[in-house]
């Protein structure tokens, strides 16, 4: 899953990106709106946390623009607390709202559950045959036991599985699993599909050849 | 507790005043009536005792007639004998002498009246001589002054008789009012009159002036009671505002129909007051939940880097990192709540200003020459035109003025671009002004830069807390002095300050 983070604090925009990519997520940033509403408008990103007091062009707008052109879940962070500032925030389109301080264990559930509800999954736990992928948890299991995954293989299981039945191609997959911190090798995708179907069983993705993967 | 009341004790004193008017009224209408009725009464009997005096005034007989129809003139006393010498004059009048009164006199008693006049004539020795039929039986001698009574010879004596009568006060003896005299000879004459019924006729009048005193009594009670009431009606509306708005409802105001009463400008005063009061505490409210907010993204920061930090093991140097950005947060909140803290204490004057002379431009010179290091970053050129003024108040608070100003016209400004300092004493006047080729201040933003936590960039990113100017401004004002800005967007801005200067040379 990648993700963009717009917020202006550094230091809260460099912790919160931190936390988010050692949770196993694709991370990208943007310290001002401008550079923000760029980023959103340009990639698909599976959700935004986006701050409302930004400098150049305020959360607000940009979420007024990005709904013009994109559904992307938005998680509104912000230090207005007021009833009217939510209610703001949820009518102009975002999909949750998260009042600073926040605890960045909740802020985490929120997003899975926003990503969750964008894939239009209602459980956290989606059985593939014999493997269990529990998104709360963040793991793998298979046959009830946990299965060794690392965080670039099991991003890509999770969003195989929330996209089960679709064809993924490549380049989804390279835009939902890096981000722009990481180098883009091309072979490095393969590896990891390469990983998982070691893990998991050859049949657990399946190839469509010249389209991309998906899980059945 | 009744006594507490303003509309009892208006009622009570108000109730003393037209109790006494009325009674002092009432007793003086009855002291005159009584009076006149008495005059009256007391006329007639005067009227009746004259002609009987006269009747007695004849000198005495020696001798009385029996049959006092004789046509003997009356009361004609014929000595007997020649008075000698060793009679006594007393002797003289010990005679009975005939008492007899002439038909016109007679008719001025009305004797088959017991309410008429009736007399009684006693002689010297106190023997009644003469009495009218509708005499009360008991009627006691009235006392007075006895004439002394020397006649040597009956010329004399008759002279004596002669002479007018001592008239006597009147005296009321129960239901009786009775008027006598004394004659020369020691007579007493007594006329007299029961005046039962006169008597009764002014009790009337007095019951009725009680009567028609308490009605007016009453009446009075209760119009003033209407009138304090209606008085007082005013004073507990207001009473009942302040209770709301003392409860906490500060939007309510009296209402006022008349504004130029005494009542109607208190309730003007206690309006214009509520309303300061309602503005205050909405100022106050909305400081309070802004320098809330303000705390919210430092502990953010704080929050959300220790609990990343902590969801792993991580090497030395991560932990350090965490350390110094938590540092950081709370370095900014240390400014924060001290500059917070300031403001209320400059709000509430509780802020203890130093009272001293000093020399404003050193305070400048010093500040530049702390930013120049600042300024060299940017980089940013400082000019400075200083005339040496001296000022009288907080040389270090001030400095924070001008600190304040020159941080803002350096950080505000472009790479390369200038700030200019001028400070001008005129007029008993020090006036300072800082100026930059910064981006400016828009229009809209212009009149709010000294508005608390306001910038004109609504991001954090700037590292400021939106605190500056309010607080250059509470200090400026708190010297009686005033602080102005112009600004040109994309050409610079300006900000001008005024103190009062010292007035003696520096």
């Amino acid at each position: 899953m990648r993700i963009l983070v717009v917020e202006d604090e550094p230091d809260l925009l460099a912790s919160l990106a931190r936390a988010l990519r050692e949770e196993g997520y694709a991370v990208d940033t943007a310290n001002d709106g401008e550079a923000g509403l760029f980023n959103a408008e340009s990639y698909d990103y599976d959700a935004i946390v986006l701050d409302v007091m930004l400098p150049k062009l305020d959360g607000w707008e940009i979420l007024r623009r990005l709904r013009q052109q994109k559904k992307t879940p938005v998680l509104m962070l912000t230090a207005k607390d007021q009833s009217r500032d939510r209610v703001k925030g949820l009518d102009t389109g975002a999909d949750d709202y998260v009042v600073k301080p926040f605890d960045l264990e909740e802020l985490f559930a929120r997003l899975r559950a926003l990503i969750r509800r964008s894939a239009n999954k209602t459980t956290n736990t989606i059985a593939i045959g014999d493997v269990a992928v529990d998104l709360a948890a963040r793991h793998v299991l298979m046959g009830g036991k946990p299965v060794e995954l690392t965080a670039r293989e099991y991003a890509l299981v999770e969003f195989l599985a929330l996209h089960r039945g679709e064809v993924v191609t490549r380049t989804q997959l390279y835009e939902h699993l890096f981000d722009e911190d990481d180098s883009t090798l091309s072979n490095l995708l393969d590896v990891h599909v390469s990983n998982v179907r070691k893990k998991l069983g050859a049949e657990f993705i399946t190839t469509r050849r010249g389209h991309g993967y998906c899980i059945e | 507790m009744i006594l507490n009341s303003i509309k009892w004790r208006l009622q009570l004193w108000y109730g003393f005043i037209l109790v006494a008017v009325l009674v002092g009224f009432g007793v003086t209408a009855y002291q005159l009536e009584r009076g006149r009725q008495m005059r009256r009464i007391d006329g007639e009997l005067q009227r009746r005792l004259n002609p009987l005096a006269s009747v007695l005034r004849q000198p005495p007989r020696g001798r009385l007639p029996d049959n006092p129809q004789n046509d003997e003139p009356p009361l004609q006393f014929r000595p007997q004998r020649q008075p000698r010498p060793e009679d006594a004059p007393e002797d003289m009048l010990q005679a009975p002498r005939s008492f007899h009164i002439p038909p016109q006199v007679e008719a001025l008693f009305n004797v088959d009246d017991t309410n008429g006049f009736y007399f009684v004539v006693w002689t010297r020795d106190t023997n009644v001589l003469a009495r009218s039929e509708n005499a009360p039986l008991e009627v006691p001698v009235p006392t007075g002054p006895r004439p002394a009574f020397q006649p040597n010879s009956p010329r004399e004596l008759r002279q004596f008789t002669r002479a007018l009568p001592e008239p006597q006060p009147p005296r009321s003896r129960g239901d009786a009012r009775e008027a006598f005299l004394i004659t020369p000879p020691g007579e007493v004459i007594l006329v007299g009159r029961l005046i039962g019924s006169e008597r009764k006729d002014l009790r009337v009048v007095a019951v009725t002036l009680m009567a028609v005193g308490g009605g007016i009594l009453l009446l009075g009670l209760a119009g003033g009671w209407w009138i304090a009431s209606r008085a007082m009606r005013p004073i507990r509306d207001i009473s009942e505002t302040a209770v709301k708005i003392s409860a906490g409802d500060l939007a309510q105001r009296i209402a006022t129909q008349e504004t130029e009463s005494e009542l109607g400008q208190l309730a003007g005063v206690l309006n214009s007051t509520f309303a300061r009061l309602e503005a205050a505490f909405a100022q106050q409210q909305q400081f309070t939940s802004d320098a809330a907010h303000e705390l919210r993204t430092p502990v953010s920061v704080m929050l959300t880097q220790t609990q990343g930090t902590l969801n792993r093991e991580r090497s030395a140097a991560e932990y350090r990192e965490t350390l110094e950005s938590c540092q950081r947060a709370a370095q900014r909140m240390r400014r924060l709540i001290e500059s917070l803290l300031a403001l209320a204490r400059l709000d509430a004057g509780q802020e203890t200003m130093q009272r001293r002379p000093f020399d404003l431009s050193q305070t400048v010179r010093e500040s530049i020459d702390a930013l120049q290091p600042m300024a060299n970053e940017r980089p940013v050129t400082i000019a400075a035109e200083l005339e040496a003024t001296r000022c009288v108040g907080d040389a270090e608070r001030l400095a924070q003025v001008v600190t304040n100003l020159l941080t803002n016209a350096i950080q505000h400004n472009q790479p390369g671009g200038q700030v200019r300092v001028t400070l001008r004493g005129q007029n008993g006047l020090a006036t300072l002004t800082v100026a930059d080729t910064g981006a400016g201040i828009s229009a809209e933003d212009l009149p709010r830069v000294f508005e608390r936590f306001y910038r004109a960039d609504k991001s954090r990113s700037t590292g400021g807390n939106g605190l500056g100017l309010s607080i250059t401004k509470a200090i400026v004002e708190a010297h009686s002095g005033t602080i102005e800005v112009a600004s040109e967007p994309g050409v610079g801005s300006t900000f001008t300050v005024q103190l009062p200067a010292a007035t003696s040379a520096a």
